[in-house]
């Protein structure tokens, strides 16, 4: 007994510390697109997130303060300044040329040539005297230094505070709002009617709409684009809710009819024959036995319509006024890409109100998901 | 909650109309350097009521400065200009114009593809004036009008856009206090480059920074190399045949000048990281081993724009330069500079947007973007004095010394070619494939575009 117990048990273990695994797998990358997202672009290119969390020893070229802000003091001309800005770092050593970064001890003074001199302390703070002024541009001063794990808000106060970025978050309600709404609504009724209702060419129907799951929307834009440009709808608020509906509603009706297709015929029925119409069977019985698998959808739906760029560049225009906020973000980067901290602040921010939605409707979701795949 | 809702957009609505109701950025009459006659010139024309939309390939910071620009216009004539920016350019433009809902104005950052959009009849043809104007006004004129003048629908040869921003794509970066520090000179000829390669070895230094990553685009900063490398060994007629595959792309011309690259990014002391990391390194990411301590690189070869990825704070001409990257003193072909630029277009014909091309000839339309910053100009009417910054001048004066300009071949192929097997050939270079090889199947993709 003692035996079979102590198997389950470890069983148990392993399964446990294979979903922490996993769990910890898993959320990694987003870990590291947090971390990514408090550093500054210098930082990134530097080195890995994974080393943000610890002191590292920093190799820094340092340039001593502008010669407008030098000093007199005994017949010597004084820089003087901090090599670490203020950090709670520690200097290991310095040098004066890009040769031997590394050549001086702090407290050493090195020699500069025309008889001027740089100290380095353990702390960072450097002189340089001279026994002339200073001319021109001010040395570099070469800086090996144990420095604690900065971080910024910098990336965040950016993306907060581009411009047009309100205006945006606007601009991607109305396009998202309806363009989840209208699928919904189309996609009920088509499903029920593929689900309980007996016409001629109902399985062929079923077959096409799985087949339209496969069609690429890519292909769709140049012509879509072209008639709504011929039938007047040109780009426009209600052009992309169309185009958002198209490319969402095989998905939809497939969803919801497998889902209703499971509910049980006794209940459809006996409704029938207490002589409830079809319109009286799906308002009444089927729409709110549907919750889940429409909440589920929903879910989909909002999250594909929001984090949507090519669709919305292609049917809204690209104008500040219609701008929505995946295409914000995309400006912040630049012409030639390439901004990692601001691309990670705005995967932050912009992924909060899904989030929002996303646990609001999550019981949903799972029981949804669940109920429409398993016939 | 609704209420939150609707203050919020209240104080957007505010917002936005303090952004719209913007100045210009050098007041007009003030500073003598530019010239202001030929702002006022531009009132006669009275387009109050007219709206233009431009799409180009502007982002961010690039972006204001092409709608300080685009103020003057709408300050001047009274017209509204709807500037907007896409990333992925090359394709939307194909979208809306292939749709019917194109914008007035398109900024092309390549002709190769005005081409296509001109044969295709979609951009409405520039006109016979304009092409003498650039001819009489732009340095090195007759090359520019050439560069956009394309067959149209009709199969006549027509102006289809007009030059307006050029990049010198020929320079080499340094930092000079490291050059300072190791006793190394700016080569002026392509042997003292290639012994102050080897001398930088000797010392036990890396000499370049190479990085050819971009994305989807991967392997295109080694089609400058190698474009660059074939002015330097090839006369500018074999470059124009190379472009337009008159000369196959495996001629032993066109080889010779890959494994010229070759010989920088393919030895493995020459290259930070060695020849290996070329390929994957992010071309963003490359410069910085410049500014490392000790430095992981002395030279990187790229265009004009760079600086905008060198870290935060560092000052061109300063704490980095850049020098003419040289021709070979044993060979007789000059100075020749490779560049690039972006050409507006007209893809929807309208009074507005033919004035807005008019007001590209204007000089103070250059002057506005050359004050600020990454901006140069063949424009030989403007004052080079209101250039921002030295370097930009000094970019500038490379660009008028140049004995032989031509555009980046990459950008004058077929897209497939130029955007495509191009740049993947040269990843494969780079990963070890034989030049031949790379060069042969290149060809062959081109071969099956013809058919």
């Amino acid at each position: 007994m003692d035996n079979i117990a102590g198997t389950r048990s470890r069983l148990v273990w392993a399964v446990n510390l294979s979903v922490v695994a996993l769990v910890v797998l898993w959320t990694i990358p987003t870990f590291g697109l947090l971390v990514s997202s408090v550093r500054n672009a210098d930082q990134i290119a530097s080195s890995g997130w994974w080393q943000a969390l610890f002191p590292a020893t920093q190799n820094l070229i340092v340039r001593a303060a502008p010669a407008e802000s030098q000093t007199e003091e005994a017949g010597k001309f004084v820089l003087a300044g901090n090599a670490l800005e203020g950090s709670s770092g520690t200097v290991s050593a310095f040098g004066t040329s890009s040769r031997e970064p590394t050549a001086f001890a702090p407290g050493d003074v090195a020699d500069l040539g025309d008889g001027q001199t740089l100290s380095v302390a353990t702390d960072g703070s450097y002189r340089i005297e001279s026994p002339t002024r200073f001319e021109g541009r001010s040395p570099r001063i070469f800086v090996t230094a144990r420095t604690p794990p900065a971080f910024t808000s910098s990336n965040y106060a950016k993306v907060i505070g581009a411009e047009g970025l309100g205006r945006a978050f606007l601009n991607t309600m109305t396009v998202t709002i309806p363009a989840t709404v209208i699928p919904i609504l189309i996609a009920a009724f088509a499903a029920y009617a593929l689900a309980w209702m007996e016409f001629p060419g109902r399985a062929l129907l079923i077959a096409a709409v799985v087949g339209l799951l496969v069609v690429p929307l890519q292909m769709a834009l140049i012509p879509l684009l072209k008639l709504h440009n011929a039938i007047g709808i040109g780009k426009d608020y209600l052009g992309i809710w169309l185009a958002h509906t198209g490319f969402g509603l095989p998905m939809a009706i497939y969803l919801l009819r497998n889902y209703m297709v499971g509910l049980p015929r006794e209940i459809i029925e006996s409704a029938r024959v207490d002589g409830a119409t079809d319109f009286q069977i799906f308002l009444k019985i089927i729409l709110p036995l549907s919750f889940p698998a429409l909440a589920s959808f929903a879910i989909f739906q909002f999250l594909w319509t929001w984090n949507d760029l090519l669709v919305a560049t292609v049917f809204l225009g690209n104008t500040e006024s219609q701008l929505v906020m995946t295409g914000v973000l995309r400006e912040l980067l630049g012409s030639k890409g390439g901004e990692w901290e601001i691309l990670a602040a705005s995967a932050f921010l912009s992924i909060l109100v899904p989030l929002i939605v996303f646990f609001a409707m999550q019981k949903y979701l799972v029981r949804g998901l669940l109920a429409g795949s398993v016939k | 909650m609704k209420s939150v809702f609707l203050a919020g957009a209240a104080a957007l609505a505010l917002m936005t109309g303090t952004a719209a109701a913007q100045e210009l950025k050098f007041e007009p009459g003030k500073d003598a350097r530019f010239n202001w006659k030929s702002y006022e010139a531009l009132k006669s024309q009275d387009l109050k009521g007219q709206e233009i939309s431009i799409l180009g390939p502007w982002l961010g910071p690039d972006k204001e400065l092409i709608e300080s620009v685009i103020d003057y216009f709408e300050a001047a004539t009274g017209a509204k200009v709807n500037y907007s920016g896409s990333d992925s350019f090359e394709q939307q433009i194909v979208i809306d114009t292939e749709a019917g809902s194109p914008p007035n104005i398109a900024a092309f950052p390549q002709p190769g593809l005005v081409r296509d959009l001109a044969a295709k009849g979609q951009i409405a043809p520039l006109g016979q004036a304009t092409s003498d104007w650039l001819r009489d006004n732009y340095a090195a004129g007759q090359s520019w009008v050439d560069l956009s003048t394309f067959k149209g629908k009709d199969g006549k040869d027509d102006l289809y856009g007009f030059f307006f921003k050029v990049d010198v794509k020929s320079l080499v970066w340094y930092v000079p206090e490291n050059f300072e520090d190791a006793g190394y000179e700016v080569p002026k000829t392509m042997e003292e480059l290639k012994a102050l390669t080897d001398k930088i070895v000797a010392d036990g230094g890396t000499p370049w920074c190479i990085g050819l990553g971009s994305g989807a685009a991967t392997g295109w900063p080694a089609t400058d190399w190698v474009e660059d490398l074939m002015l330097r060994t090839q006369s500018p007629a074999d470059y124009d045949a190379w472009t337009s595959n008159g000369m196959k792309f495996d001629d032993p011309k066109v080889v010779a000048a890959i494994e010229e690259f070759g010989y920088f990014a393919r030895n493995d002391k020459y290259v930070a990281g060695g020849a290996g990391a070329v390929a994957s390194t992010d071309f963003r990411d490359s410069p910085k081993g410049l500014f490392a301590s000790p430095p992981q690189c002395y030279m990187h070869r790229q265009a004009s724009f760079i600086p905008a990825f060198f870290p935060d704070g560092t000052k061109v001409g300063e704490d980095v330069d850049f020098f003419y990257f040289p021709a070979y003193g044993s060979k007789d072909l000059g100075q020749p500079v490779l560049g690039a630029g972006t050409l507006f277009s007209i893809t929807k014909d309208s009074p507005a947007a033919r004035a807005f091309i008019e007001f590209l000839k204007s000089p103070i339309a250059h002057e506005v973007w050359m004050a600020q910053k990454g901006f140069l100009t063949p424009y030989k009417g403007v004052n080079t004095d209101v250039y921002g910054d030295p370097t930009l001048k000094k970019m500038g004066d490379i660009l008028l010394g140049a004995s032989t300009f031509r555009f980046d071949g990459s950008d004058l192929m077929p897209g497939a070619i130029g955007a495509g097997a191009f740049w993947t050939g040269m990843v494969d270079y780079t990963g070890g494939k034989d030049a031949k090889v790379v060069a042969g199947e290149i060809q062959k993709t081109w071969d099956a575009l013809k058919k």
